[in-house]
This record gives structure tokens, sequence and C-alpha cells, in this order.
């Protein structure tokens, strides 16, 4: 064979070469190359820049749809108001929580879990790394204060729908969610959480929130500030029925942000169309919402193209005529809806790039009134001036004497569809159409995606 | 020796030879190659047989067709030279990779072989689809009725779970990108670029020992495309013209007005008497039917005329015009040789606002520089353009339409323009009219795409080859899409129009460099390649949207006032591996094979970063023994055996890393998210496959056959294994989890008929059983309303969802088997009406246990005919997707299929169908009523042909002019309910998620006309 080779023209020799040469070109290191849109996990958050940025990751992940992009609100209404709206859409997920009939299948249930716990994931990258942040300290604290008012928020909401309410039964041992505080590297068998107590939960929100709101700014942009988190905290406060508590945090935002009540109730909507994506002043928290980024699901089920340019939405939810009823007369708040092929629209919804607005001033002065009006006292103001408050601005009389059920009443209209009609309900304890306020039939089903991966969870009755 | 000193002596001699060849019956053999003996250059028979080659009285020639012996003999004038039916089985030449070509006869592996004839001129716009039912084991679904589509292959049967389980593609020896690169309409086929009549041959590596030099790729199936080759000879050239239509093979029957009206207010009358509202209260349920529902989507017809019936299938389904050319020009000389194509096919959808055009040229060179080296390029130019339609779950998928009202008049009476168009009332029909899409948006898909492989082939001594290749897919595509603002209900962005454009450029390298040694001694042939391989794929993206126009006469980005969205990205993969492959027969009897390929890649973890893929094979040909040559009847038999190891590769890019990306902004500053966790030691999925055949031929090989049976077992399957979401991820990627796929393959060939009436048949025939053994518990899940599951103990992806048990005829309710288990261990087969009370099963499953194909070919003088069936059983199709909405007892206001007029509608009535009742959920949920029987089979291409007679045609100088016509999907067979039953929409599809129909358009049946002229 050799012999034969050293016989072979000159030229093939030649070829012989480059084809061996061409062999050789791939090496193996070749092979080492990386992605483009992302970056290696493990030096991913070396810099304070790298904290900021997730922690802008975290305010993504809080407006995906399926928490506070809106679904968490319209699930609420769903379920909680479903005796003043008439959906007719098709997601099969929401057919069955406007009918209280979910299975542990639920899409929306699993959605807003797992959107939820990612956030919370975001969170806790930032609070791991929050020793980064060395620019300042109160650069170090806002962003600290951020990712904890974010992760309790959906702590709170993660509770309250998948947990028992306060009051049915002890909340020291009914199952909450579980805890989550740390992020995610790799996964072991410690994280297979089971469902801390719905009390753990509450208190870690608490403890979250009290901190955030020790360390937020008062002014923030569109972000999270301290009285974003003092509001939050005064909902808590007032599901767990601490009414004192309650109503001072009320009462801190009330006095110390520097906010007040628009003057005009209608203007606090359409911030897309009217107002160039600019929050109201009565906004203590919101989710902005860009022609780029961001969903409004309360626009996308409630929303209706009205003939407006930029309205839209799927016309899902109609609003019974029995609700417009509940309205006095010559309420702003009566109006503020719109009759399109024969049905009746909330005009709070029809901004197809509005804000979802999670908390406004309104109520703080409701909850504010109920605090003081259930331990008999004055905090900041009288219930009775509080609640005409809200009454004036939307240009009605004054009242004379308020009961509590005026204040809840009050409390229904001006926040109707906005996401409240579930958890007032079991917080007042009134049933919600042939379910009473402690149905497990109120409650969401823990994912059966979750069931199914962590057996250490349990599942809640009823499912 | 002899011979070469009498023709030496007859050198000076100068004349030509005329002769006629013709088969054993008298029947003229066409093309048949006629040469000198020891040249390469020679004469093709004509369409009579006929041939004149000069020089060549005398002399030695040799006479060569396909199918025939090939016959060496004296050359005389007017020679009457006769052919016999091959008698060697198999001895055509198989394609086997890297430079590699084995006689059939002679291979140990198992590799189908599908040839030009069999798939020239289809139309099938897609080489894939065209594989249907030609190659046992090779399950093809066409998916849907839309033009370019994706098509799913499964070869012998599916053997991932969350990986690529698509063959790779192997063009002229390049890796070829076949994934889909649509943002828009569901997942398209790459490979609607290339021109399928290029094609010479198909072969399709099934088996382990076939595919081992494709290593860590070849778990899947590898299909090499060989495109054909010049031939030195006379030129050759070849026109192909066709035209005919195509229509939806099938319509669905729906509601008409006055049914529609009977159920829904009797569903209304249900929610009435339930919720206790009288029936003429002006906020019952019947009220609001009648004027909100049937009065207000008819434009106030309906409660004037009740009977007015619109079938809005009419309104999206059309009649399709197809028209295609083809020029192939074919020649050379013995140094050059050459073949050229050219296409125009242009091919308009079943369903509105289709259509597919390609224009698509080939040029393929192969020169022999000198005595030692030889080099050549193939190069194909395509620019396919697609007018496409929305995904199945998109409102504005026109078949949707039959969602709509029966009432609901095509067109607005006030304004004459399609129904819901403004200034008329947007909000009617019920649902976004789908047609104001097709009138008013528009989405192209323009992909030009070059594929090209350069080659040098050294002779470097006898029987040592050195090839070097150099191949390219280039594929470059912009995607444009424009709504008009009449699309606003369905396009929320379209308020004053909007526009999108997406480019895609994927530039993928591809280099072989191999040896190829051949030893031939008396007794024994060797045959060995070593080589390498180099790939390099970089795909890059990128996308901009915009609204805002100043009307609609301004489509592109640039006038947009709003620029709503814009972003590039990028991803590569490369691979670097090296192979060797021996082949060696002994006495013609004995052959064993060997091949090995070492891959690295950059999608495997930093802790296994190299796999090794080898393969074993033999083969025994007995009836080259002497104890089998007194069997008459048996004309060839041999058994072979192989084992290898391949494995799956098709894991994504970058599956390994841990990874934060920075998709996460917010309200306009940029954010960072963790979106990943790593694996480092995350590889390719492995397959061991196990194959034994038998080769067989019977009387005289009019018979031939082939039988065999594998079993394939997949370990280290990636598996997206779900952990807790409460981490902030739902998956993670690891390698876990075992199936196997097992099963008999059967091919039958026949000839049943020879002499001048002729008549062939081709039997393929598959039996697979996949089973997932083990998936350590994951819940893997997919499809729609995510009833596809992976079960251990079942195939992948089987139907998985609480069993339908019928209607309670005492009060309508939809009932359930419990299937609890029971502490025996049985399962509760009692009822409930109570949907949560039902226990999930498995009740399907959507992968075919047997598959085949059908092929008749008759002949009698000019005329042919070819009569092919496909078929599959055993599988079962979900209709969930859209039997949630139109077959569903009037749950909602959809118009629904005709089959619920058999609802219950008093105590006593035996029926499937549950009462009626209006937002009352009574048997629409996810079930075992909506798994149907998928099987079918089809009558996919009739092909009746004339040759007119050759004498005649002499006289204008054409060699050959057929005339034929061809029918697609003539005829199907099956019990399925919906459109079609070979479907899977597109909207849900995944390697897990199949055999869903979510408003899914039907196959077309395609007719027509074609002529085919050779000069």
């Amino acid at each position: 064979m050799m012999k034969n080779i050293i016989q072979m023209k000159k030229t093939s020799y030649i070829i012989l070469a480059a084809c061996a040469l061409l062999t050789i070109v791939g090496c193996e290191k070749r092979l080492d190359i990386l992605p483009y849109q992302s970056i290696s996990a493990d030096n991913a958050l070396e810099s304070e820049g790298d904290v900021n940025v997730t922690l802008i990751g975290a305010y993504d992940g809080t407006q995906s749809a399926a928490v506070y992009g809106g679904d968490i609100m319209v699930l609420n209404d769903l379920i909680g108001n479903n005796a003043n709206i008439t959906f007719t859409g098709t997601f099969a997920g929401l057919v069955d929580a406007y009918q209280t009939i979910m299975t542990a299948n639920n899409s929306f249930a699993a959605g807003t879990w797992i959107a939820a716990y990612n956030t919370i994931n975001r969170c806790n990258s930032v609070l791991s790394a929050i020793d980064k942040v060395t620019s300042s300290p109160a650069k170090k604290n806002s962003v600290e204060g951020q990712a904890l008012f974010l992760r309790a928020s959906m702590y709170f909401e993660l509770v309250r729908l998948y947990g028992k309410t306060i009051g049915d039964g002890d909340a020291s041992v009914n199952p909450g969610v579980p805890l989550v505080l740390n992020p995610t590297k790799g996964v072991s068998a410690s994280d297979y959480l089971p469902r801390s107590s719905v009390k753990a939960v509450y208190d870690q929100v608490i403890a979250d929130l009290t901190k955030a709101e020790s360390l937020l700014p008062a002014t923030n942009t569109i972000y999270a500030t301290k009285w974003s988190a003092a509001a939050q905290l005064s909902r808590v406060h007032l599901m767990l029925k601490n009414y004192t508590a309650a109503g001072d945090a009320a009462n801190r935002v009330i006095k110390g942000s520097g906010k007040s009540l628009n003057p005009d109730f209608t203007k606090l909507w359409f911030t897309f169309i009217n107002n160039g994506g600019a929050n109201p002043a009565e906004y203590l928290f919101s989710m902005t919402v860009t022609a780029q980024d961001g969903t409004n699901s309360l626009n996308t089920y409630f929303g209706r193209n009205v003939g407006i340019a930029g309205t839209a939405g799927r016309s899902d939810c109609k609003i019974k005529v029995a609700h417009i009823a509940l309205y006095e007369a010559g309420d702003a708040r009566k109006t503020h809806f719109v009759l399109s092929g024969g049905n009746n629209y909330t005009r709070k919804h029809l901004d197809r790039f509005g804000n979802v607005p999670v908390i406004r001033l309104a109520e703080m002065y409701l909850t504010r009134a109920e605090a003081n009006f259930r331990n008999s006292t004055n905090v900041g103001a009288t219930p009775l001036s509080d609640v005409n408050a809200i009454r004036n601005r939307v240009g009605l009389a004054s009242l004379s004497a308020v009961t509590l059920d005026d204040i809840t009443k009050e409390r229904f209209l001006e926040l109707a569809f906005e996401g409240h009609n579930l958890h007032e309900a079991k917080r007042l304890q009134k049933s919600v159409g042939a379910n009473a306020w402690n149905s497990p039939k109120l409650i969401l089903p823990i994912p059966q995606r979750e069931m199914d991966v962590n057996k250490s969870l349990v599942q809640n009755s009823g499912y | 020796m002899l011979t070469i000193l009498f023709s030496l002596t007859l050198l000076a001699q100068t004349s030509e030879v005329r002769g006629k060849v013709s088969d054993e019956s008298g029947q003229p053999i066409v093309g048949a190659s006629v040469v000198i003996k020891g040249q390469s250059t020679g004469v093709t028979s004509d369409a009579t047989g006929v041939f004149v080659l000069p020089n060549a009285l005398g002399k030695q020639i040799v006479v060569t067709a396909v199918g025939y012996d090939a016959l060496q003999l004296n050359a005389s004038n007017n020679i009457q030279i006769t052919l016999k039916a091959d008698s060697r089985l198999m001895s055509e030449v198989v394609v086997t990779g890297f430079g590699g070509a084995t006689l059939k006869r002679e291979l140990t592996g198992n590799i189908a072989r599908v040839k030009s004839k069999e798939i020239e001129f289809l139309p099938t716009p897609t080489v894939d689809q065209a594989l249907q039912g030609r190659a046992a084991g090779v399950f093809v679904n066409a998916q849907s009725g839309k033009l370019g589509q994706a098509v799913t292959v499964r070869v012998r049967g599916n053997s991932s779970i969350s990986a690529n389980s698509q063959p790779l593609y192997v063009l002229d020896g390049v890796p070829i990108t076949s994934q889909s690169q649509s943002s828009y309409g569901g997942a398209m086929n790459p490979l609607a670029d290339l021109n399928q009549n290029d094609i010479e041959s198909i072969e399709v590596l099934k088996d382990a020992s076939a595919g081992a030099i494709y290593g860590s790729r070849a778990a899947n199936g590898v299909v090499l495309i060989t495109t054909k080759k010049g031939k030195a000879g006379r030129t050759n050239v070849s026109l192909n013209l066709q035209t005919g239509y195509a229509e939806a093979t099938k319509r669905l029957p729906m509601l008409n007005s006055e049914q529609y009206a009977e159920l829904i207010l009797e569903a209304a009358k249900y929610s009435d008497d339930k919720e206790g509202i009288p029936y003429n209260d002006p906020y019952s349920y019947t009220t609001y039917v009648k004027n909100d529902v049937m009065d207000y989507y008819s434009y106030g017809q309906w409660s004037k005329d009740p009977t007015k019936s619109y079938d809005w299938q009419d309104a999206v389904f059309q009649r399709g015009p197809y028209r295609q050319a083809d020029l192939q020009i074919r020649g050379g000389t013995d140094r050059t040789k050459f073949f050229t194509s050219f296409q125009h096919l242009d091919q308009t959808g079943t369903i509105i606002g289709n259509n597919l055009q390609r224009s698509a040229g080939r040029i393929n060179l192969d020169q022999k520089a000198n005595e030692w080296l030889d080099l050549g390029v193939s190069m194909s130019l395509a620019r396919t353009l697609n007018r496409r339609l929305p995904d199945d779950n998109a409102f504005s998928n026109p078949l949707q339409a039959i969602a709509l009202n029966p009432m609901t008049p095509f067109a607005d009476p006030k304004t004459g323009l399609p129904a819901g168009t403004p200034p008329g009332d947007v909000n009617i029909p019920l649902y976004y009219n789908p047609v104001l899409t097709v009138d008013y948006g528009k989405f192209t898909q323009e992909v030009y795409r070059t594929f090209g492989n350069s080659y040098l082939k050294a002779k470097l001594m006898k029987g040592l080859i050195f090839q070097t290749e150099f191949g390219m897919d280039f594929l470059s595509q912009n995607e444009e899409g424009y709504f008009r603002s009449e699309t606003v209900r369905n396009q929320t962005s379209a308020v004053r129009g909007s526009g999108r454009n997406t480019g895609t450029f994927i530039t993928n390298y591809n280099i072989n460099s191999y040896f190829n040694y051949n030893y031939s001694g008396k007794k024994s042939n060797l045959s060995t390649t070593l080589g390498m391989q180099y790939q390099q794929s970089q795909a890059k993206y990128n996308s901009t949207s915009g609204t805002d126009f100043p009307s609609n006469s301004y489509t592109k980005i640039a006038s947009a006032a709003t620029k709503s969205g814009g972003s590039s990205s990028q991803t590569d993969f490369r691979f670097l591996s090296y192979f060797l492959r021996a082949n060696y027969t002994l006495m013609d009897k004995y052959i064993v094979a060997a091949s090995g390929r070492l891959d690295a890649s950059s999608r495997f973890g930093k802790d296994s970063r190299q796999g090794f893929f080898p393969a074993l094979s033999a083969g025994w040909i007995m009836t080259n023994e002497d104890f089998m040559s007194k069997i008459d009847f048996l004309s060839f038999l041999k058994l072979r055996a192989s084992y290898g190891i391949v494995g799956n590769a098709e894991i994504g890019d970058f599956p390994q890393l841990g990874l934060f990306s920075g998709d996460a902004g917010y309200a306009g500053n940029a954010g960072q998210r963790p979106s990943q966790l790593g694996n480092d030691s995350l590889r390719w999925e492995t397959t061991k496959q196990a194959d034994f055949g038998i080769d067989f031929g019977l009387f005289n090989n009019r018979i031939t056959g082939e039988i065999d049976y594998y079993e394939k077992k997949t370990t280290g399957l990636l598996l997206t294994v779900n952990i807790p979401a409460t981490t902030g991820f739902t998956s993670v990627v690891k390698n876990v989890g075992k199936l196997e796929n097992k099963g008999f393959e059967f091919v039958l060939n026949t000839q049943n008929l020879i002499g001048a009436f002729k008549w062939t048949t081709n039997i393929n025939l598959a039996l697979n059983k996949g089973k997932v053994t083990d998936i350590q518990g994951q819940i893997i899940q997919g499809g729609v309303s995510n009833m596809n599951r992976v079960e251990q103990g079942y195939n992948v992806g089987v139907f998985f969802t609480p069993e339908y048990a019928g209607v309670d005829p005492k009060n309508g309710d939809a009932l359930f088997y419990k299937n609890t288990k029971l502490p025996d261990g049985k399962l509760d087969r009692t009822t409930t009406n109570k949907y949560n009370e039902a226990e999930r099963i498995v009740v399907g499953d959507p992968n075919p246990d047997l598959i085949f194909g059908f092929t008749n070919n008759f002949s009698y003088k000019g005329f042919d005919l070819s009569v092919f069936f496909n078929g599959v059983r055993g599988n079962q199709n979900n209709i969930y997707g859209m039997g949630r909405y139109s077959s569903a007892s009037m749950l909602y206001e959809d118009n629904n299929t005709a089959d619920q007029l058999q609802r219950w509608q008093k105590p006593g009535d035996i029926t499937s169908v549950p009462q009626v009742r209006l937002y009352y959920t009574n048997g629409s949920q996810a079930s075992s009523r909506y798994i149907v029987d998928g099987s079918y089979i089809r009558l996919r291409n009739v092909t009746f042909g004339y040759n007119l007679d050759s004498k005649t045609l002499r006289k204008y100088k054409i060699e050959k002019l057929r005339v034929y016509l061809s029918g697609q999907n003539l005829l199907t067979f099956t019990k399925y309910p919906y459109w079609d039953p070979e479907v899977n929409a597109d909207s849900f599809d995944s390697n897990i998620a199949k055999g869903n129909d979510f408003y899914t358009p039907p196959q077309p049946r395609t007719l027509l006309a074609g002529i085919n002229i050779s000069f």
C-alpha cells in the first residue's frame, strides 16, 4: 500500500494535503458557543445594574396577564360578582369560574399560580443579590422595598385565592400556599414544599409589606412607593379583620401620600386613550401598559370596541341592568356604562392599552371609614366624612349619617369590576349566589399540574 | 481477452449499427442504454425501442435497462435484442450516505427506497408528503389542507417525547434546515422549497445499521435525497405541463337556520326553567336568543324569514386552480454531464386566501477534470411565495366561520359588504367574520432558498477515493402582513391598520471529507469509508411591526405612525463528527458491515460533549448456497440482522445552560429574568435498535419482498421534567425516561401479469407498537385542553381524559364513568353526572398501529394506469377543540354540527347527545366523547396516461408524448365525523400533541390533466 502511494502523482499529494487540512479545520473549540438573547445564570447578578434590571424583570412578571395584568381581578369578579355580570366568553377556565364549577384543571387557576411564583422567584433573585446595590443606601432600600412589596403582593393574592378565608376555621392550621423566599438555582428535594399555613403566609406578607413601607421612597414614578406598600398592607389587615391596623395604614396613605381624589371620576380611566399612558394621581399602584408591552386582561374580558378608537375587547363580561339600577340618580358612576349591541359594558376597562389599576386612593377612604366605624374611632376623619368624600366626587349629595351597610355598599359601587368582589364577599361573610361565603367552590383549586408534580401538597376540598 | 483482441481488429471499421431492444413479450423497451463495451458514451433506445449506435459494427456492445438483465453481445446491423426481466433481485443500487452505495441485494441494514418515477409530477407541494404510503414504516400525516404547512413524519414510530421526532433530511450530502420558520399561521414546511421533480431517489435509513453513520442525528431515521444527475448521450429535453383544480375533500353537515333555532330555543327554555325565568321576560334566555342572537346576528332577517339559511362553509371553501410547468434538460459527454430543471408551480388553496407559488431552477454538473480528479456542483435556487392562512385556533381561521349562526347572511344587507365590515355593525356576526381577514388582510411568506453542494473527488490509488464536499443551505425568508382597519375586531391593533415584517436568515454550512476504499477480490469484496463532517448553522431573525397608518393604501412599516414592536435575535448550533464504515462480502454469500460515528455538538452539556454511535450487521444470501440452488421457485433469499446505537440531538439549541433572558422589560425599561435551569450533563437521546430481516424473490422474481422485525429502545429521553411551579420554573430538561418501539414491516412486489398487458402490485405495510416504559412519574401533557399525555405503559401522546358514558335516559344529563380505583385494583364502572368525580384514563392513541400503501400499475400498449391507496389504522383523533363549541349541546350560541339534532328531549330517549342547555355545560367537558376513530383508507392517487404512438411522433422529432389525467385524494373511507381524519391542528402541534382537530382545513382533492413531451 505504502509503495502505491509513493508512486502517485505529485498533484495528488497536494490535493491530499488540502483534504487533510480541511479535515482538521473543525476543531472542538468551535462547539463552545453561547446563546445571544440570554446569558449564563452564573453571572447574571454581579453588579448593581444587574440587580436593577432584575427588579424591572420582577415588575414584568407582576404585569403578566395571569396576575396583575388583570386575570386575578377578572377571576375575582367572575367568581364573586356573577350576580352583576353576564359572562358570555368561551374560555372554559373562565366559564367554569363564573359558574363556580371549577375543576383542578382550570387553566386560569394554573396560570395565576405559575405566574405568581415565577414573579416571586424574580423578587427572590433581586433580594438575594441586594448587597450588590452599593451606589447609595437609599437606592438599596428602594430596590429591596420594591422587591419585598411585589413578593408580598403575590403571596397575598395567592393565599386569599387558594386558601381558606380568615374566619373559616383555624388560620394557623388551614393550608395556605408554599412559602419560597430564596431564588431557585437548581431543583432538589427541598423544592418540593408543602403548603404553609394561611397564618404563616399572612405573617410573611405583613412582615414584607411592613419592611417595604419603611424602606420605600415616597415617590417613585410608576413604580411602587411607600404608599403602595401601606395601601396593600391596609388591604391585608382588612382581610384579617385587624381593623385598627387597616385603618391606620389607610390613614397613613391618605395623610402621607399627598394624593387626593381625582375631582372627575370619569377621568380615572382611559389612561392611554386620553392621558398618554400616564396614571391619574389617585392610583397608588398600577401596572403600566404600552403598545409595546403588557396586557390589560380586564380590558380583554370586560372591554369591547364601542366605536371609540382604541377601545377593544372580547365583550365577554356584560353588565346586568340590575347592577346599573343600584346607583342613585345623578351618580357619575351610573352613567359609566356603555350600551353596545344591546348589552351594557363598564367604561372602566374599554381602553386597550389602559393601565391596570391595582390600588387607588378611593379605596383607602372607604377602608378607613369601615375601620373607624367598626372600632367606633375617628382616626384621620369620621366615617361619614370619608364616605361623603367618595359620594361628593361622583356628584352625589352628602349623607347625614352612615351605617356599616352604607360604607360597604359605597365600597361595592365605587370599586365595582375592579376585582374586589370575591374577597369582599368572603371578608363580609356574604354568600355569592347559591354559595356560602366559605364554600369550597369559591376557593381556587391547587392546579392539577402542581398536585401531580409535588406529592407534599394537599388539594383544597371539593377538587 | 479474446473479445478485446477481436474488438481491436475491427477498430478500423467505422459503421453504425441500427437495432431494436424489446422485452420477452416483444414490447419495445424505451430508454435502454446501448454502449460499446469499454466506452462511457452510448445512445438510448427511443420510444419504439430503436437505437442507432455509430462505429459499433462488430463490436461488443452492452445493453442495459432498468428492470432488465444487462446483455452483452456482438453488434450487427438490424440487430434484434431481447432483454430478460431482471433475474438478479435488487440489482438496483441503494445510496447509503457519504459516497456509499451498495447493491440492494448486499444490503444488511434496512433502507427504503423511493424512486423518482413514483413521485414525479404529483400535486403534493412537499417531498415528505410524496413519501406517504411509499415506504414501509414511514408514517406521514399531512396535518391540514393548508398549502406548504408542516407535515408529521415518523420513521418506525415516535422515538422521542420532548425532542423533535422528525427524521433528518440530507439533500445531496447536506443536512438541510427542515424545521418550521414561521411566525404566523402555524408551522410551515421548509421542504416546500425543494422541487421534488428534481429528485432521482429518496432513501430512508430506518435501522441502526443504516443510520449509525449519522450518529446522534439518526434515531428518527435519515432521509437521503439524491437529485438527478446528467447522463452521457444525446440531450433529452422534457417538458411537463399540468393544470387542474383542487377542492376540499369534504363538507361537514351543520345545522341550518330552522334546526339551529329549534335547538337554541330548546336550550334557552331549559336555562329559563332552571332559573325560573318566564320565557317572555325581557331578560329571559329565550328573549335573548330570539332578539339578541338570531335576529341581531341576521340583521333582523330571522324574524321575517326563519327559513333563510347560510352554510358558511360556502363562504370559505373554494375551488382552487392548479398549474405547474416543469422543464428538464439532461445530457452530457463522457467528461461533462449535466442536469438542469426549471419549475413553476401555482397552487391555490381550497380555503379562501391560500396560495402557494414556487419557481425553482437547478443545475447539477459533473466534470471529469482528468483521469484522477472529478469535480462537480449541484445547485438549486428557489423562490416560494405562500399567502398563508391564520393558525387553526384563530377567529380569522376561515373554517371557524362554521361557528357563525346559520341565519347570518354572508353580506351586510345595508352595505352589501361582507358581514361585519365597517361602516356596518362590526359586532355582527357572532364571532369575527374570517372572510374579512382574507378581503382586508394579507400575510405572505416569501422564501429564497439556495441548496448547493460542490465536490472534489480524487482517485488516490486503485480502489482509494478521497472526496470532499462543501455544501450550503441558505434560507432567506421575508414574512409580511398587513391588516386593514376592517379587521380590527380580530386584530385589535389594527384600529388604523396594523403591519408587520419579519426576516429570517439561516445559513447552514456543511463540510464532508471522506475516504472510500474498495477492494474487489476473487471471492471477497471490501468497501470502507472513513471521514469527518462539520456542520454549522446560524439563524438570524428580525422583525418590526407598526400600527396607525395614514390610510389603507399605505402598508409598509415606513408609514406606520407607531412602531409597535421590533426585535432581532440569533441562535446557532454546530456539530463536529468523525465516522467509519466497512462492508465485507465473502463469496457473494456472507456479508458483514460495521459503522460508527463520533459526534460532538454545541447542544450537549459540558460534561457530555461527545458520543459514540456504533452499529454492526450481517447478511447471508442463502440462495447462493449449493444446498438451496435446487429449490426452483425460490430465486432469492437473504437473511440479515443488525444492531446499533443511534441518537437524537434535536433537542433545541442551548437546552443545557442555566440562563437569564433579557426579555423582561417593563414600561419601556429593560429587564431580565431567570429563564432556564441548567444541566451540565445534558446530552442526546440514545436509541438501541435491532433489526431482523428476510429479503426474498419467488418464481423468477415475479414476486419479491422483504419482511422485517425491529425493536428500538430509547433511553435517556430528554424530558421537560415538570417541577413545582413554586420554584419559579415549570420544568427542567433532563435525560430521563425510556420508551420502545417494536414492529413488523412487509414489502411485497408482484408482477401479476407480464406481456402486452402488464400489471404489477406493490404493497407495503407496517405494524408498530410504541410504549413509554419509564418517565419517572412525570406528567407530560399537551394538545387541546392538555388531553394528549405521556403515560407509562402507553404510546407517546395518548388521549387521557374522563370516559364518557352517554346520556342518562331519565334526565338528559351527560354521564361519565367514575373509573376511580377500587380496593381490588379494578376501576369503578359506575357512572356519574358530576364531571369532577370522573377520573381521567387513557381512552385513545393518536399513533396508528398499522400503516400501509398499496399500488397497482397497469399498462397496455400506450396506456398506463396507476392506482395508489394508503391508509392508517388503530389511531384516534381528538375533536374536542371544535367539539366543545360545535358539538356541545348548544352550550354557546355557536352553530352546531347536525348530529346534535339527536339530542335527548324527553325521559326515555336513548341517545348519546345530551340535552341542549344554553350556558349550562352538559357533556361538553373534555372526555372520550370527543375521542374518535381516525383510521382511514384513502385513494391517494389515480393516474391514467396515454403515450402517443412513437412512429407518428418521430415525424415531428418528438421522442415521447404522454397525456394523462391525475387525481389526488379522490376517495376517503373513514368513520371520522369531522372533515378529515388525516389531521393535526397547527395551533396545538407538538411532538406529543398529535391527532387534534381544531377547525382544521381538510386535504385538497386535486384533479389534473397533464402533458409530457420529450425531445
